[in-house]
């Protein structure tokens, strides 16, 4: 294995059970946590064979004690995601979780997935979760974010400010919708993409046709992103 | 055949374990690695596009009208409930 993505698989996975800037690291490694639980629960695969997944009530099989708002997003995140919706989403903030801890955790299901789905591909045991670290949440939000882009505000990066990490510069990140995504938390947003862009590329080399940074071919790599997009019901 | 490995990873299939001695044997154990790294790590990311609702960029939307049109991929967003 390249040396970056094994060293970068450890700090994503062990960054899991630091203290984030909305939720406790204790918090942070029950989502992933959850996240694994949500690929054997009943009532997750009942709804994703519904026609409507709201038309199934029930509870979700839960190995945590997370809230019933988080365990409801963390469990369609990792079960339904193609079918996710700005309704659901208002659904589960009106029920008590607020729009950065939503974001901070769905960076941390990402993360989870990345991780256990790469190691289910490689043929490896699933790690065990990380320690959690002790700290209390700084429950910083970026001043600079603003609505309009997708569900929740988002920081663009003309909006950057002094006092904010460097989410995009510090990797040449453009700004793409994707990138701005994760960004109402910025430190969740640099964690999962320091770890997507060691998984996939970064953004110079994503047209760099001229030469091959991985193992496999640039064409082979975006035939195997399309084919997950298509797995997973991904529009964007 | 790496489509077969990206479909067995994703699912969980029984045919992981084939798949993937498939993927080795044809382009070696690094190949096999790093396409596992992709697969992984767009199966992270299309869950930050569908769950932050962000929509296509302008510029990529126009560009791809055609095909997205041609293939029924805009017929995807009406059946998001």
């Amino acid at each position: 294995m390249r040396q970056e993505l094994h060293n970068e698989l450890t700090v994503a996975w062990q960054g899991l059970g630091a203290t984030g800037e909305w939720w406790t690291g204790s918090e942070r490694t029950a989502i992933a946590l959850e996240a694994r639980a949500a690929r054997a629960c009943a009532l997750c695969r009942a709804r994703k064979a519904a026609l409507l997944p709201r038309m199934l009530d029930g509870q979700h099989a839960s190995l945590t004690d997370l809230p019933p708002p988080a365990l409801e997003a963390v469990h369609r995140i990792v079960s339904d995601p193609g079918r996710l919706s700005e309704a659901w989403f208002r659904d589960v903030v009106e029920s008590g979780l607020s729009e950065e801890a939503y974001v901070e955790l769905l960076s941390v299901v990402a993360i989870a997935t990345a991780v256990d789905t790469f190691d289910r591909g490689r043929g490896s045991a699933p790690r065990p979760l990380p320690g959690a670290r002790s700290g209390t949440p700084t429950r910083r939000r970026p001043r600079g974010a603003k609505p309009g882009l997708g569900w929740m505000p988002m920081l663009a990066p003309e909006d950057v400010g002094a006092e904010d990490p460097p989410l995009y510069a510090s990797a040449g990140r453009i700004g793409g919708n994707v990138h701005r995504a994760l960004s109402l938390v910025p430190r969740a947003m640099m964690q999962f993409w320091d770890l997507f862009e060691t998984m996939y590329l970064p953004q110079a080399a994503m047209r760099d046709f001229a030469r091959e940074y991985r193992a496999v071919e640039h064409a082979q790599i975006e035939m195997l992103a399309a084919r997950v997009a298509v797995l997973n019901q991904c529009v964007y | 055949m790496l489509l077969a490995f990206a479909d067995a990873v994703i699912e969980g299939a029984p045919e992981l374990d084939r798949a993937r001695d498939a993927v080795v044997d044809c382009l070696g154990e690094a190949a096999m690695v790093d396409a596992a790294a992709v697969i992984a790590g767009f199966d992270a990311i299309t869950r930050v596009a569908d769950g932050s609702g962000i929509p296509l960029e302008p510029e990529k939307a126009a560009a791809t009208a055609g095909w997205r049109s041609h293939l029924g991929i805009d017929d995807f967003w009406a059946r998001k409930v």
